[in-house]
């Protein structure tokens, strides 16, 4: 057999069985690895629309999605707003739920971030700043407070920055800011439309 | 090749040539993945998976490739392994895989695998290739977990996640951040060639 | 706006040497002096634009749409090498100036992290075609950037009195961490 013969023959046998094995593997591995992405959006989306049973995409682009989530009687609850902004160092991932008007923030969660450690990585702690962030109104656009004051001092639509990591705390602030006017202006265009057909 | 005692072929890659610390292989993931124990965990039995597997398919293998294609074919299977060992995490271990990010399919240019294959596996028996890796793995996952530890403790006060040092410590944050890599790395690297001397001298 | 956001931060924040630690061996292995880095720098460059155009293309035209993902590894990697072979052929016949520039450096570039790096951050962070060609050329400048600076440092370092064990790869990882003190000075400056 001459030589270049069995270059081809060796090279398109590695190639297939290697082909072959990984189609396997990816087959194999696929469902779970979309159920975990899935099963991911659904946690955050129970955090941040606390009581949501179940959620429908209603609208779709980069870097921003919107979910709307209904209770165990099928009633609209509001939105669950999967967005992510520039934060210190690399993008910050985030959602957050808000009622049918959108008028009030229920909650927000990070799902992905590389802030500082020990500074701009509290964003996704409870204590640190993320517990500012229930209930809020935000029927005007929110505001960060610095310095920090305690809980009860914050007006209805200001949250606490962070001491020591103002542009993360800004950075998350400015997302959710951008993406409730971004979300008003679809519904008022008419692009996102909720059917209400609860109590039926 | 002259043929060293079995024990020597695994103890070898522990120190003497070390991948890390000696032969300053597979940097990037050395320097990127250390700055928590748990992810230098999963790195080095990632990267262990991949070398071990490669070693024995490449020795298996070698008669059969012809010299010209053998580096082509070496990064095909090198590749697939990394590819099951990155669906694998994916799969089973989603949050390990989402820290590790694009470091786990980076183990494909590694150049400790490549460099085992071409200088040992593609010349050696399987038995031979194997103790081989094995060592190098060992070694490889020794530097990763001393780093990482170093890393943590002072970066965070913890170890694996759980506190070592008490609320008095004020962690360096600068340790779990890239330049406390390199500047770990370098000193580290001072420090074994120091020991090296004093063991030569001793000898 | 979002394009020179990418771009600047693929040089200064998120510098592929300093902050992603891809491209670790030639940063350390060819900056001993400043035209041979400025070589390298300019090489990677070159390949790092090409491969983030061509396994753009790969990926959105054939991996995606039949479903290929678990491919992608196995095909960057194939598309790197042979493209860099391509790349020397090339550059050979064509321009031989620059193949004398840059000749020695390019097979080193297949084992180069940084360019497989380049590839599957490109994919992981969805970049469309435009944003993955404007990141692959910032990291190429920020790849050049990082490793003629650390060229510049390392020629006046020759002169200075390092301690002995930490000569070599020791003192050049320290220079490096001090480098990536510096660069994170750049974090927060792109809102």
């Amino acid at each position: 057999m001459s030589l270049s013969s069995r270059m081809v023959i060796v090279l398109t046998a590695v190639g297939i069985i290697s082909g072959g094995l990984l189609s396997t593997v990816g087959i194999l591995t696929r469902a779970r690895i979309e159920a975990n992405r899935l099963r991911e959006i659904e946690e955050a989306i129970i955090t941040v629309v606390p009581g949501a049973k179940t959620n429908t995409k209603i609208y779709e682009e980069k870097d921003f999605t919107v979910y709307t989530t209904r209770n165990d009687q099928g009633q609209i609850q509001g939105f669950a707003i999967y967005t992510a902004g520039t934060g210190f160092q690399d993008k910050i991932v985030l959602m957050f739920g808000t009622d049918a008007e959108i008028n009030k923030i229920f909650r927000l969660t990070i799902l992905d971030q590389k802030e500082t450690p020990g500074l701009g990585a509290k964003i996704t702690d409870k204590e640190a700043f993320l517990k500012y962030w229930e209930n809020k109104d935000c029927s005007h656009p929110l505001m960060l407070k610095k310095p920090p004051v305690a809980q009860e001092e914050l007006g209805a639509s200001e949250v606490n920055a962070i001491t020591g990591a103002t542009i993360s705390s800004e950075a998350v602030l400015a997302t959710v800011n951008a993406s409730l006017a971004k979300l008003r202006s679809l519904i008022q265009a008419g692009t996102i439309q909720i059917e209400e057909n609860n109590g039926q | 090749m002259a043929s060293k005692p079995l024990s020597q072929e695994f103890t070898k890659g522990l120190w003497g040539e070390n991948p890390i610390f000696r032969q300053l292989l597979g940097m990037c993931p050395t320097l990127a993945v250390t700055n928590a124990v748990i992810n230098g965990i999963a790195m080095s039995l990632a990267t262990s998976f991949v070398l071990i597997f490669s070693s024995l398919v490449v020795a298996s293998i070698k008669k059969l490739i012809p010299s010209q294609v053998r580096i082509a074919s070496y990064i095909v299977v090198i590749a697939s392994f990394v590819t099951m060992a990155d669906r694998f995490l994916a799969a089973f271990f989603p949050p390990i895989s989402k820290n590790l990010g694009p470091y786990i399919p980076l183990i494909v240019v590694n150049c400790i695998i490549l460099g085992r294959q071409e200088a040992f596996s593609s010349k050696n028996s399987v038995g031979r290739s194997l103790i081989d890796a094995f060592g190098m793995s060992l070694g490889f996952t020794l530097a990763l977990l001393v780093l990482s530890s170093i890393r943590e403790i002072l970066g965070a006060g913890t170890w694996l996640g759980h506190q070592v040092l008490g609320s008095w410590f004020e962690p360096w944050i600068i340790m779990i951040l890239p330049p406390g890599a390199f500047l770990t790395l370098g000193i580290l690297l001072g420090i074994i060639i120091l020991i090296d001397q004093k063991l030569q001298r001793s000898k | 706006m979002e394009l020179l956001a990418i771009f600047i931060s693929a040089i200064l924040i998120n510098n592929f040497v300093l902050h992603y630690f891809l491209g670790i061996c030639p940063f350390l292995g060819v900056s001993k002096k400043i035209d041979s880095a400025v070589s390298m720098g300019l090489a990677v460059t070159f390949v790092m634009t090409i491969t983030a155009i061509v396994s753009w293309i790969i990926n959105h035209w054939i991996l995606i749409p039949f479903n290929l993902e678990y491919l992608q590894i196995v095909s960057f990697i194939l598309i790197i090498a042979s493209l860099v072979q391509l790349v020397e052929m090339f550059i050979r016949k064509s321009s031989p100036p620059l193949y004398q520039a840059l000749g020695i450096y390019l097979p080193l570039i297949t084992t180069n992290c940084a360019i497989m790096g380049l590839a599957l951050l490109a994919a992981l962070k969805n970049y469309n075609f435009v944003e993955t060609v404007i990141f692959g050329v910032g990291s190429g400048v920020g790849f050049t950037l990082a490793i003629v600076l650390m060229a510049g440092i390392r020629e006046q370092l020759d002169l200075a009195d390092v301690p002995e064990p930490l000569k070599g790869a020791g003192i050049a990882l320290i220079v490096a961490g001090i480098m990536a003190l510096g660069f994170f000075g750049f974090s927060g400056m792109i809102k």
